[in-house]
């Protein structure tokens, strides 16, 4: 799915309420990843982020406007 | 009496009066005056509404922000985006494929309990006396709560002896497990008990007598709520399975259903004052019980078919499978629409739900549960001491276990463990399988009672999942803790899962 600068999804691929749930909570989780990442080394940045659950991976690729949010189930 | 007054005369010229000879006593005049408002007229009226009628007013659940499909955003501007991302992600993606860094990697984040443990010893002193079994457990809607019904299994005359059905608080500091919370008396025999899944204080119990009861626990004095009495619709044989269904047609209502050894599947629906109508209802009969060339041809006719069991499929709101007492399980389907022949009056017309007969079992089948985590499979138990772990495509089962000489009286899915599933045997053992361990013996056996003291029912708790209850024939309610190999999903387990749906032989 992609969302926008203020966590609001634009595109996906999943139903609405689960899009909802995760763009909320990733945006956020992305954001306090980047500021980590920033607050260690000022010049560096934050590139790409992943999530690894008992259940799948979700992996996050941000910009200055958009995130892509990709959940996927790792293989056998 | 004025005393001194000073008097002016006409011209101006005072002259003291003499207080002494002045006496001017002003008679005093009492009068005695009441006050009375005039008759208020009364006037006694009772008002009774004639008609009324039902109006339910529920939110959907869909008042979710909709995903903004491009309304106000720069479609030059996402398309950009992702041209730029996709190669970064399209790598990772492929890695992940590959990768294998994560092989036999697992995290513990809650304490590791390794043992299975009895947390409560619960019983009601009075219906031991008399000997009573526990023939039915049920946890409410919160978790929090379980009940259990006494009753007897193994008599079969009409008799009228009371029985109970105890209520026990686990969350309660002052927990006293020789005093339930709420007993409720009940008319006949309880042959089983189901809490409401989402009201925690509604429980609902199907009778010896063949009635329908529904009581609500938090209100001690008169917790009868509805029941459905003894009419032409009721069963004439003993209740063996309650069941709350959703309701398809009203959103969040849900409806009660009831399976009995009479054959007949109804649907009950509440009326006022208290009554239980039938809403809709299925009948099973021996001729219209479909037959696969391979079942071995056995005596039919007009006979009813005892139902001892039910399970509603998760997936499938109506699709459920039915255990009868010819050994059979048969998957049924509400939406069925031939109608059954009815032999006795009843207000409503029965139809014929049954849609496939799996290979029997050598003896009735006590217990049927579908797996909550794939809609085809489920376990059915029996009088054989075999557990067959079938799937809803073949007749024939994919998996046979002979775990015990004796009956096995209820089998039941876990709640997070796809692989993991619990029987009740006749020797008084809680068996805990684990499919990913061994196929063929338990992995846990749990004693609940000895002297080959049956267990006739037990339930997982569903909010907390470590704790499984478990009935049996001395009239005790055992509340067992079990290890943390029990609650929680492992990485890999829906796929073990869909490769054992997936052997089908035929």
């Amino acid at each position: 799915m992609v969302v926008n600068a203020e966590g609001i999804p634009i595109r996906t691929t999943l139903d609405n309420s689960t899009t909802v749930h995760y763009a909320g909570l990733l945006h956020q989780l992305t954001m306090k990843a980047r500021s980590t990442v920033r607050d260690i080394d000022p010049q560096n940045d934050l590139t790409f982020l992943r999530i690894r659950s008992k259940k799948h991976e979700i992996m996050v690729a941000p910009d200055k406007e958009y995130l892509l949010i990709v959940i996927q189930n790792p293989s056998e | 009496s004025v005393h001194g007054a000073a008097r002016l005369n006409a011209l101006g010229e005072g002259s003291m009066c003499d207080s002494r000879s002045v006496r001017l006593t002003e008679s005093v005049f009492f009068n005695q005056k009441s006050c009375q408002t005039g008759e208020v007229a009364m006037a006694e009226v009772a008002v009774q509404s004639r008609s009324s009628r039902d109006a339910a007013v529920q939110t959907d659940q869909s008042a979710v922000p909709d995903v903004q499909q491009g309304a106000c955003v720069d479609d030059s501007g996402v398309l950009a985006f992702l041209r730029r991302v996709e190669e970064v992600v399209i790598k990772e993606l492929n890695k992940n494929v590959t990768s294998r860094a994560f092989d036999g990697f697992d995290v513990n984040w809650t304490d590791q309990n390794r043992t299975v443990l009895c947390l409560h010893t619960l019983s009601y002193p009075e219906a031991q006396d008399q000997h009573l079994q526990v023939t039915g457990v049920s946890w409410n809607a919160t978790g929090s709560v379980v009940a259990c019904s006494y009753g007897r299994l193994n008599d079969g005359d009409w008799s009228t002896e009371k029985s109970y059905v105890c209520t026990w608080n686990l969350d309660r500091r002052r927990l006293d497990p020789q005093r339930p919370d709420l007993v409720v008396d009940a008319p006949s025999s309880v042959m089983c008990l189901a809490f409401h899944p989402s009201q925690p204080s509604l429980i609902a119990a199907g009778l010896f007598s063949g009635e329908t009861v529904v009581w609500d626990t938090s209100k001690p004095e008169d917790p009868l709520m509805w029941r459905t009495g003894m009419t032409d619709d009721t069963h004439t044989d003993p209740v063996y399975q309650v069941h709350w269904l959703p309701d398809a047609k009203h959103g969040n209502h849900v409806q009660l259903l009831s399976a009995s050894t009479d054959g007949k599947i109804l649907v009950w629906r509440e009326e006022r004052d208290g009554r239980l109508m039938v809403a809709e209802g299925f009948a099973l009969v021996a001729q219209q019980i479909p037959r696969s060339a391979q079942l071995r041809k056995l005596v039919w006719g007009e006979a009813a078919v005892g139902v001892t069991s039910l399970s509603f499929s998760h997936f499938d709101p109506h699709v459920f499978v039915v255990g009868v007492e010819g050994g059979f399980s048969l998957k049924c389907s509400t939406a069925a629409d031939t109608p059954a022949p009815c032999r006795t009056g009843g207000s409503v017309p029965l139809r014929a739900p049954a849609e496939l007969a799996f290979s029997p079992h050598s003896g009735p089948v006590y217990s049927v549960s579908c797996s909550p985590f794939h809609r085809n499979l489920f376990l059915s138990c029996g009088t054989d001491g075999q557990v067959h772990l079938s799937s809803m495509l073949q007749t024939q089962p994919l998996i046979s276990l002979q775990l015990s000489t004796k009956y096995l009286f209820c089998v039941r899915w876990s709640p997070v463990r796809p692989l993991v599933f619990a029987v009740a045997s006749g020797e008084g053992d809680v068996h805990l399988f684990d499919f990913e361990k061994s196929s063929q013996k338990p992995a846990v056996s749990i004693k609940q009672a000895v002297d080959e003291c049956p267990v006739y029912c037990l339930e997982f708790n569903t909010k907390q999942t470590q704790l499984l209850a478990a009935g049996d024939a001395a009239g005790t309610v055992k509340v067992w803790q079990l290890s943390s190999d029990f609650t929680e999903q492992r990485p890999r387990e829906m796929n073990h899962l869909e490769q054992l749906a997936s052997e089908l032989t035929d």
